[in-house]
């Protein structure tokens, strides 16, 4: 930003007593015009219009409207998938817990200290961070066909990253003063690891894994929307056909299910910390 | 053997049955989820797609990875952050009052609770609903991702303002009141300057997860990188799919590298 | 007894920590080993564990090369030698027997390490040491919930459940108030006369050496300017351990 602070000078104040205080001019006017720039350029790519907005709001009010009130009898039908999904963001958010867990120590440079097996393993675990979980179970169901198992690899796949990354940068900020006193009775590497390193982030370890199931939960229900399995299948299918109250009637049963899930699971976690 | 050693041992916390019913649980919830597993079938062919999805990545199609028409891979990584930019935007001016009036420190207890309920519900709705939803009323396209995405970021942009307001040091209010300012004053001196930071860091950090967001749009027909994505998966067109990919990893990566930088700047300056 | 013979150790870097030590030490010494911070003290006590290498001489314990041991070999003669921490490097958020049992691992059937399961014989030795440094009561406590110098008792529980005939202990009283210095030396003291074992201290309290040492090894820019037993010391040789004249 040197250039800017060229361009515009810094004002100086000369106090009674002689002394200068200067001042950098402010950087206000550039953020502001870069944003007014960011925001023309947004509008024009996405053919964003207020016009359209405020004309056409009606559209989804109505669309809201005929989901009112919701089907309960559906119900029926939606419990088995509604299921289906808890037990694929279950399964996935475990074994990617399970699986995070070395690979979180091998990425942690205070316990691993080979610099390339640390690098190595957290660039798979950011590589595979990044695809976004519908763009996996997308290709997950080509790979593995349709069916709730695709969605239970997307699922694994985020959990195992997301718990990974969270934990070895965890494993990074505890006192290693115990690991390395056990070092000094004689146990070796892995036993000291165990006994010292392990009891410190355990509570950590597993709260993250709790919190990663919590938005699996909700991540879950939109998997079927590719063929993953769960409740996003019906909820694509009834969409389609326009039979808004069930639609109603699914997302009444997902609100329910996820707020469940997130009471228990941030009373376990309060309880963990 | 000491029997003062012997005494104290005998009030060791017996944690054993602890253990033992939490492993229960444990088991009970995965043998009970293991149907998930079901309905794998890892053919040959499934093999065959995994092995030409790699392939496509290493040998991506240089000629959609780099061009420059409305079907390259640049311009809809350019159309895909024009979407979360917008739709974090049009989220946060509908997040800010919504805030105001679920922070316990501003409104009352029960209003608190209805608003808090209803961010819960909206939060609760799958993105790709509203996106079907928007799409019948601005027609398909970046448009409707925009909305998209400007509800979906209610939810979360409202729960960490909140918190934010919730944590308003009231003091410096206070030694406004005691120099006699006026309400305007006080919340441009006061409560702007307090809330500014934190507010903007959080807008950095939802436009990051809303660029992810962002980029699966296209499956509902709500534009970004999502839908030629489908399409190439669709025909089978391995090259063009590891071209959109590989852009997908560039964009998610970089745009999470450089918020975490303006985060760490806006906040510790 | 352990000898060394004109060890040095120099760091990476190039920094040399220890210049050509010779020394030896005999069964059930009591020693204190003086000089500023940065001078090699801490050095020194970690050769003798190995948890820093030497990069010149030999050093031997008990008529046996230490400085070339590798894995089995090197954990096997770390059981004999325990070491404490001034920061007394204990697991914060488990309980202080459990803490005190960690010096077992070592010895202990993997599987049981991995359950963090211990036998009765095993607790019961665990509660002997903490009865040999008055921290009975305190056995099942969560230890983040000790003061320092209970911590640092509790740390010296784990090192004498180890059973070592060798005593380090890395400035152990120096984030300790007065008092509560006095205190853990106390425990030092009497170990050292009830159970034999050598003690060797890192102190950069001049008065708590000279009271509780019978011999002191003074350091100065990782070589040895000074060791003999307290009476031999004088204010002329302190002068020299603590100069600040970097000239050599």
């Amino acid at each position: 930003m040197g250039w800017y602070d060229k361009l515009f000078e810094a004002e100086s104040y000369t106090l009674g007593n002689g002394k200068t205080v200067s001042q950098k001019f402010t950087r206000l006017p550039l953020i502001l015009f870069l944003f007014i720039i960011g925001i023309a350029i947004s509008v024009w790519v996405t053919g964003f219009s207020l016009v359209t907005l405020f004309t056409n709001f009606a559209g989804f009010w109505k669309i809201f409207g005929s989901m009112f009130p919701p089907k309960l009898s559906y119900f029926m039908q939606v419990w088995r998938p509604l299921l289906m999904t808890i037990q694929m963001s279950f399964l996935g958010s475990f074994f990617g817990a399970v699986v995070a867990l070395p690979f979180a120590i091998l990425a942690a440079n205070n316990v691993t200290s080979n610099r390339v097996v640390n690098l190595v393993v957290r660039f798979i675990l950011t590589v595979v961070r990044t695809i976004p979980t519908l763009v996996s179970a997308l290709i997950a169901t080509y790979i593995f066909g349709l069916g709730t198992f695709a969605g239970t690899v997307a699922i694994f796949l985020f959990s195992f990253s997301f718990v990974g990354k969270q934990l070895f940068e965890y494993i990074e900020t505890v006192d290693m003063g115990a690991y390395e006193a056990l070092i000094a009775t004689g146990a070796s590497p892995a036993r000291s690891f165990i006994t010292t390193i392990l009891p410190q982030i355990l509570p950590t370890y597993l709260s993250t894994s709790l919190f990663a199931f919590e938005g699996n939960v909700r991540y879950a229900a939109i998997l079927g929307y590719v063929g993953a399995g769960g409740i996003g299948m019906i909820l694509n299918e009834k969409i389609g056909w326009r039979e808004f109250q069930s639609v109603g009637m699914i997302l009444l049963s997902i609100f329910v299910a996820v707020v469940i899930i997130e009471t228990t699971s941030q009373k376990l976690r309060k309880h963990l910390s | 053997m000491n029997k003062k050693l012997e005494s104290v041992l005998s009030k060791e916390p017996r944690r054993g049955l602890q253990y033992a019913v939490t492993i229960i649980i444990l088991l009970i919830l995965l043998l009970s989820a293991s149907p998930a597993l079901g309905g794998a079938q890892m053919t040959t062919k499934g093999f065959d797609i995994g092995k030409n999805i790699l392939t496509g990545i290493f040998t991506p199609d240089t000629s959609l990875l780099f061009g420059l028409g409305d079907s390259g891979v640049m311009y809809l990584i350019l159309q895909t952050i024009a979407i979360a930019f917008l739709g974090t935007l049009v989220g946060a001016i509908i997040a800010v009052p919504l805030s105001f009036i679920s922070a316990t420190n501003i409104v009352p207890k029960p209003v608190v609770l209805v608003t808090r309920f209803i961010i819960m519900a909206i939060r609760t709705i799958p993105s790709l609903v509203y996106g079907l939803m928007f799409i019948r009323v601005t027609g398909p396209g970046p448009f409707a991702g925009v909305m998209t995405l400007a509800i979906v970021s209610i939810g979360m942009i409202s729960k960490l303002f909140i918190e934010t307001i919730e944590d308003l040091d009231s003091g410096i209010l206070e030694s406004l009141d005691a120099f006699g300012s006026t309400l305007f004053q006080k919340i441009r001196y006061g409560v702007l300057p307090q809330l500014g930071p934190d507010f903007i860091s959080i807008l950095v950090y939802r436009f990051d997860m809303n660029l992810r967001e962002a980029t699966i749009l296209g499956l509902v027909g709500a534009g970004g990188i999502g839908a030629p994505m489908i399409f190439a998966l669709s025909a089978y067109h391995w090259h063009q799919v590891g071209a959109i990919l590989i852009g997908l990893f560039v964009l998610v990566f970089v745009v999470e590298i450089l918020s975490d930088k303006l985060r760490h700047k806006i906040l510790h300056g | 007894m352990i000898k060394f013979e004109h060890v040095s150790k120099t760091y990476p870097n190039g920094v040399k920590g220890l210049q050509d030590i010779n020394l030896e030490i005999q069964d059930g010494e009591f020693i204190g080993i003086i000089g500023m911070s940065g001078a090699g003290k801490s050095t020194f006590i970690r050769t003798i564990n190995r948890l820093n290498n030497i990069t010149e001489g030999s050093l031997m314990v008990d008529g046996v090369e230490i400085s070339t041991l590798k894995g089995q070999a090197l954990r096997q003669y770390r059981r004999k030698v325990g070491m404490i921490f001034q920061s007394y490097n204990l697991v914060p958020r488990i309980s202080v027997i459990k803490n005190v049992m960690s010096s077992l691992v070592p010895d202990m059937p993997f599987w049981r390490v991995l359950l963090g399961l211990f036998s009765k014989e095993e607790k019961i030795s665990a509660l002997e040491a903490l009865d040999r440094v008055s921290m009975l009561d305190k056995a099942f406590v969560r230890t983040d919930q000790l003061s320092g110098g209970q911590q640092q008792r509790v740390s010296l529980a784990r090192t004498l459940t180890q059973n070592p005939s060798v005593l380090l202990a890395d400035e152990p009283v120096a984030a300790l108030d007065p008092v509560t210095a006095h205190e853990v030396m106390d425990d030092f003291k009497r170990i050292n006369e009830e159970l034999g074992q050598t003690v060797l201290i890192n102190i950069h309290h001049v008065d708590l050496a000279l009271e509780y040492s019978k011999r002191i090894i003074g350091i100065r820019a990782g070589k040895v300017v000074y060791d003999g037993p307290v009476s031999g010391m004088t204010q002329e040789i302190l002068d020299v351990i603590y100069s600040k004249d970097e000239a050599e």
